[in-house]
């Protein structure tokens, strides 16, 4: 929407030629917001909601059909737009304006926790699951969880409704992780994700996910599950942490409906990111976060992003690992080479100690070398015709070459190794793995957030401490 | 029975510092960390705290609108397609129908350069200039 009204915009302004900008109806509200505030009225025509995946002769009833909004012809419209004034809209003077949320009160007013329960759920501030309320004395003991100053500002944000940037503060911070259930001793991470200045929810049509890594020696001291069972619902940490993202997506303005959220169907991934640790004492290669730089002391969140996650069920007993993924993985043709590879302890050692891949690079170079696509299949996924095909037609290799190659041809699409990322995570009672679309999205520093030093003794004993010890492996 | 809540709750909007549309000085690079991948790399495209290109901007310093056309006889309108899901067989579609019904029209179907959610290049304009009349842009959704 954003280019066919920019592009619009310049070219009747700056390049004096007429055009006929057409959208689906659907985002009529978005095109609206477009406008911009000069004199300039971009003339939309709409078709019905949607044009993408529709036979040419359902596109043709759309052309002769009528525009929704106006309920004349599109292609009468087309032709008026071209061919008859249009009225300059009548603007104010003085700068443009951006339209402000209305101020609201820092402490809501006392009332029973039912009542207060329905009061967040009912503005929007939770993700539909009972939080914890975030009352004066919880967000102060949650501020004792980092030795940053509660004002100090952790992220800034764009509001799209609102065409407002945001600063949060630690100790807004704060009365999101009180209300998704954290513990104090978890908020350094809390805070390092916020600081990654990145939305667990995406303003897209499309069910994007998220995933959230924790490496370094904050894992064990907070009891984050990096064993058996990882990713699923049993473990406080991972499920608060995971969960505290999205809250603070919520409350950061992404899930207003048809305003920022546009995911047709969703993605339930969202309710706690698939917050996890690596199972660095298991594994065999260096963790993720020394593979991008960071000492192995140092306590690091990374998260990654993308659209599909497939589980394998099978242990690769009749075909090697490679195989296997590369079934996997042609289901989900890379977007620039990016995939995550998130494997039990055991599926690494035995790349390791008998398949000879001494470290994660080295395994990464095989795959990119090994798994092959058909180019056609490339190509005519949805997301890499709208977001590479652009790079082939400006000559940007290997996308242009592969671009000339017939249908049929194989393609290495994996040809970053690099862009590949292997995640070590699980109990080792079975040698499986779980692979996914996810692009690397960044890290972000924890130890800055925390109330102490990294490993130093908290005074009053509490902090640091695992849940139930001996529940999970160590 | 409901417990009554003795304490204050504090609202998880308030104390947020907020401005203008526009990102503030120092805002659009990349969040803290070692570990961010670099320009270009990397999977689909993180959500970061500025505002993406297209949205918050102020609009170009023209505010007019283009001279509309006599008549599409025997004129040159370019169908351009953004990239966009479904553009590509709508302008292809929308060629078909001028071709049946409005013969005397030149269509040249093209597809936008440069990224597929933001006006980022003007090759394409600068040749419609020369070449064309006018331009059916879409589909946006």
């Amino acid at each position: 929407m954003a280019a066919v009204a920019a592009g619009s915009r310049k070219l009747e302004g700056t390049y004096s030629i007429p055009v006929a900008p057409v959208s689906t109806y659907q985002f009529k509200s978005v095109a609206d917001e477009n406008q911009g505030t000069t004199k300039q009225n971009i003339p939309f025509i709409y078709t019905p909601h949607p044009v993408i995946g529709l036979s040419p002769e359902a596109l043709d009833k759309y052309i002769v059909g009528n525009d929704p909004d106006t309920g004349k012809p599109v292609i009468d419209e087309i032709i008026d737009v071209l061919t008859k004034p249009i009225k300059e809209k009548k603007v104010a003077a003085g700068a443009p304006v951006a339209v402000k949320t209305a101020p609201t009160e820092l402490f809501l007013k006392p009332d029973t926790e039912d009542n207060l329960q329905r009061l967040f759920y009912e503005r929007g501030w939770t993700d539909g699951l009972p939080i914890i309320l975030p009352t004066e004395e919880r967000v102060k003991k949650m501020l004792a969880g980092t030795s940053a100053s509660p004002d100090e500002v952790v992220a800034e944000s764009f509001k799209f409704d609102t065409r407002e940037m945001v600063k949060y503060t630690v100790s807004n911070i704060a009365v999101i992780a009180v209300m998704a259930g954290a513990k104090p001793e978890y908020f350094p991470v809390i805070l390092a994700l916020a600081a990654t200045r990145q939305s667990s929810l995406m303003p897209s049509t499309t069910p994007f996910e998220a995933m959230v890594l924790v490496n370094g020696p904050i894992r064990n001291e907070i009891g984050m599950n990096c064993g058996i069972g990882a990713f699923s619902a049993v473990n406080m940490a991972n499920s608060v942490i995971g969960r505290a993202w999205t809250l603070m997506s919520i409350a950061h303005g992404f899930a207003k409906p048809r305003q920022t959220l546009w995911s047709s169907q969703g993605n339930n991934h969202t309710y706690n990111n698939m917050c996890c640790a690596e199972n660095e004492e298991r594994s065999v290669w260096e963790p993720f976060h020394v593979t991008k730089g960071f000492k192995a002391e140092e306590s690091v969140v990374s998260i990654f992003r993308g659209w599909t996650f497939v589980n394998s069920t099978g242990a690769a007993s009749n075909r090697s690992v490679t195989e296997e993924l590369n079934i996997e993985l042609s289901v989900m043709p890379p977007l620039n080479s990016s995939a995550t590879i998130i494997m039990d302890p055991l599926v690494a050692r035995n790349l390791k100690e008998n398949e000879g891949f001494k470290t994660k690079l080295d395994f990464c170079k095989h795959l990119s070398k090994n798994i092959k696509m058909k180019n056609g299949q490339f190509w005519k996924t949805d997301y890499i015709d709208m977001l590479v095909a652009s790079a082939a037609y400006n000559g940007v290799e290997p996308y242009a070459s592969w671009k000339k190659l017939p249908d049929d041809a194989l393609i290495a699409p994996y040809h970053i190794p690099e862009n590949i990322n292997i995640i070590v995570v699980g109990g080792e009672t079975s040698p499986l793995w779980k692979c996914a679309d996810y692009g690397y999205s960044g890290s972000a520093p924890v130890d800055k957030w925390r109330a102490h030093p990294a490993g130093a003794e908290c005074k009053d004993s509490e902090c640091g401490l695992p849940d139930a010890p001996g529940e999970y492996d160590k | 029975m409901t417990i009554q809540l003795l304490d204050n709750v504090m609202s998880p909007e308030v104390g947020a510092q907020k401005g203008p549309a526009g990102p503030p000085p120092g805002m659009g690079a990349a969040p803290p960390g070692r570990g961010m991948p670099p320009p270009g790399q990397g999977g689909p495209p993180p959500s970061r705290g500025g505002p993406p290109q297209g949205f918050g901007a102020p609009p170009p310093p023209s505010s007019a609108m283009a001279k509309r056309l006599d008549t599409l006889d025997k004129k040159t309108v370019y169908l351009v397609d953004t990239g966009f899901g479904g553009s590509y067989q709508f302008m292809l579609q929308l060629q078909k129908w001028f071709k049946e019904n409005m013969p005397s029209v030149t269509t040249i179907r093209k597809r936008k350069p440069g990224n597929v959610f933001m006006d980022d290049n003007n090759e394409l304009w600068e040749e419609v200039k020369v070449k064309g009349n006018a331009v059916v842009l879409g589909v946006a959704g």
